[in-house]
């Protein structure tokens, strides 16, 4: 028989059953929209919490902690780290830097600041991406480049905390320091505790440069970027190590600048390197970190539970199959007594049951690309509207990109091979069925 | 063309055990030739619908061999004889057997829809048919739409349309009055002779068997007799 004859038999006996089979359909469809909604939330929560790791970081970036002994303990890195960092395929720039044990004083004329002072590697910097909004970058041992926002938080030294700021964080349009900081000296005043009593330092320094704005917009780079030479003046006042202001105990023969760096970066040429060369770090004892690593076990915890979730829905699907098998079962004894003329006067077994299996996968076919379009519908909604109703009954605001569904093409595929599969299958055994239909028995209307 | 080698079948009654067994054909040999009608008589329940079911792969015999047109059609698998009825048989019933769902026109035309056969010639043979059995009028008519002698006549028309060699018909003017049952036995005479069909044809009416070259009486599943008509 012809393929479009049996479709003409599927499409006569639906025409003959319309509610029976609408309401399949209906159960199948329902049955895969639960599915694909159910497990769109899984991959909805996962773009959103990727999307929102890789945007607040800098992909290509491996933070490098520390080197793992083999006591288990770890070291600071050390310029000969930094030498091996560099020597590896795919590395763009190795960033060292290390922090100012305290917080010192900045002041020029009457404005003041407290800020982060860091000592930098400037080549490995550039390389890196850190760019010069204007100026220079420094050539003298007390000349220094400052963040972007470093100017945005100078203030008048006679004013009080509490009245410099306006509502929203920023400073008062009055307390602004206005003037050109490149060429300006600046004074560093860092301190030392004798016992109680506090004993201050003054360096004189020159700014030369300001660094641009951080690419994130919610990054704040307020630092001082000394020189090395600096740094030393500092410990050698302190007498403690980063120029710490008190002495702590097991300090004393560290006089002088370490020689280690508190925070190394690597930065790969590309995306992909950082994989490799994350994993050759931890073949080599590094104990690094990085998005991709974290990408890699956000990942696999989403893939667990999409699969767990597609597990449920699944059911959802198996529970509609049961009214296709019902439904395909009633079919078939209906149809009895035409399937035993039609065998008597020639039709092929093969020929019933391909009809009976063309029929439960039209319901399967149909209900799937109704089960798809109404979860895309379903998924819009609840991404419209959920927020909506969450911040109106918790007056709680969230994220511009929050995303609770999201239904990819793979979901798609999953979904409807699962729908499919489970609709032909429970479609087979009344299909069999029907081919074992007895001629005699149906002739004489017995079944 | 049809040869039966003794043939035996029996009945297994109620599904408990011990089983009872209804011998119902005992060891019944006989062969039709190529365009012969043979008619089967006998009394109501001595077996003869048995028999055709049998020779039409309806059910499979206990013991012995039926031959058709050169094959042994009792080591058919279903598929296989599904195959060869359409090749080879056509069927008339007593009950017409017409699919009610399904209008004149598209019961005659279902065998050939069965063989694959393209539309366009599944048009030209029906309609052929239909003029040829006078039902051309007729053709969007539901079964329940036409009287017995007009569903007869779709019935035969339906066994026509593959141009099969052999038409095995159960009691066929069984449900009719005696006009329109001489017009079905003309009918048959008719196209025994324009297209060499070979008839089996099983009846309890003597006016049927006396179309028949020749008859065969059974009697308690035994064969009685095998003799010429007159
Ligand atoms: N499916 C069956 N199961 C059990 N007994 C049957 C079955 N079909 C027919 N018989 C019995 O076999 C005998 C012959 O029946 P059948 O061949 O229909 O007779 P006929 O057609 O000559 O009237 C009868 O006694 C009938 O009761
Ligand atoms: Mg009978």
């Amino acid at each position: 028989m012809r393929l479009k004859d049996q479709l003409a038999f599927v499409r006569q006996n639906v025409k003959k059953n319309k509610v029976r089979t609408f309401m399949t359909i209906l159960a199948t469809a329902m049955g895969c929209t639960f599915l694909i909604v159910l497990a769109s939330i899984g991959y909805g929560l996962q773009q959103t919490i990727v999307e929102d790791t890789l945007e607040q970081q800098i992909v290509t970036k491996i933070d490098i902690h520390g080197y793992e002994k083999e006591d288990g303990r770890f070291r600071s890195l050390t310029m000969d780290d930094i030498d091996y960092l560099e020597s590896i395929d795919g590395v763009k720039a190795v960033t060292r830097r290390n922090h100012l044990q305290q917080i010192p004083t900045f002041s020029t004329g009457d404005y003041i600041e407290e800020a982060e002072a860091v000592i930098a590697h400037f080549p490995s910097e550039i390389k890196s991406g850190l760019k010069l909004k204007e100026g220079r970058l420094p050539k003298n041992a007390n000349e220094i480049v400052i963040g972007y926002h470093f100017p945005k938080h100078l203030h008048p030294d006679s004013i009080k905390e509490q009245d410099l700021y306006s509502k929203d964080g920023e400073l008062k349009e009055n307390y602004q320091y206005k003037e050109e900081l490149i060429g300006k000296s600046i004074k560093m005043t860092v301190k030392r505790l004798d016992g109680e009593k506090e004993v201050t330092h003054i360096i004189p320094l020159k700014v030369v440069g300001i660094l641009e704005k951080p690419t994130k917009e919610w990054m704040q780079d307020r630092n001082v970027y000394i020189s090395q030479e600096v740094l030393e003046e500092i410990v050698g006042f302190t007498g403690t190590p980063n120029g710490n202001p008190r002495q702590e105990e097991g300090m004393e023969e560290a006089n002088k600048a370490a020689d280690t760096f508190d925070e190394v970066k690597v930065y790969t040429t590309n995306l992909e390197a950082v994989k490799g060369i994350s994993d050759q770090l931890d073949d080599a004892n590094y104990a690094s970190y990085s998005v991709v690593k974290e990408m890699e076990q956000i990942n696999m915890l989403f893939t667990i539970a999409k699969a767990g979730l597609i597990l449920v829905g699944t059911i959802a699907i198996l529970i509609a199959s049961i009214g296709i098998y019902n439904t395909m079962t009633m079919a078939v004894t209906e149809r009895a007594p035409d399937i035993g003329i039609m065998k008597a006067i020639g039709a092929n077994p093969r020929t019933i049951k391909r009809i009976f299996l063309l029929e439960s996968s039209y319901i399967g076919v149909i209900g799937a690309v109704v089960g798809v379009i109404v979860a895309y519908a379903v998924s819009f909604l609840v991404n419209f509207g959920l927020p909506i109703i969450i911040e109106a009954a918790f007056t709680e605001q969230l994220p511009d990109n929050l995303k609770f569904s999201a239904i990819p093409g793979t979901l798609i595929v999953i979904s409807v091979s699962i729908c499919l599969a489970v609709t032909i299958l429970s479609g087979m055994r009344p299909a069999k069925r029907a081919t074992q239909i007895d001629v005699l028995k149906a002739m004489r209307r017995e079944i | 063309m049809i040869n039966v080698k003794q043939l035996s079948h029996s009945f297994t009654l109620g599904k408990k055990d011990p089983k009872t067994t209804l011998p119902v054909l005992k060891d019944i040999s006989f062969n039709v030739k190529r365009g012969e009608i043979v008619s089967v008589i006998g009394k109501s329940g001595s077996g003869k619908s048995t028999l055709l079911n049998l020779i039409s792969g309806f059910s499979q015999p206990t013991e012995g061999e039926i031959w058709i047109d050169g094959q042994q059609v009792t080591n058919f698998t279903e598929a296989e004889f599904a195959d060869f009825r359409l090749s080879h048989l056509g069927f008339i019933f007593q009950s017409f057997q017409l699919i009610p769902s399904m209008t004149a026109y598209q019961n005659i035309e279902l065998p050939l829809v069965s063989k694959g056969v393209n539309e366009y010639d599944r048009k030209q043979i029906t309609i052929e048919l239909l003029k040829k059995t006078g039902l051309i009028n007729y053709q969007g008519h539901y079964p329940s739409e036409l009287s017995g002698g007009q569903q007869q006549r779709v019935s035969i028309a339906r066994a026509l349309v593959l141009n099969p060699p052999i038409i095995l018909a159960d009691e066929p003017t069984g449900s009719l009055d005696s006009e329109t049952e001489a017009d079905l036995l003309q009918f048959i005479k008719q196209l025994n002779k324009e297209r060499g069909i070979t008839f089996l044809i099983i009846t309890h009416d003597d006016a049927v068997a006396a179309i028949g070259n020749r008859t065969i009486a059974i009697k308690d599943g035994r064969l009685l007799e095998v003799g010429d008509a007159q």
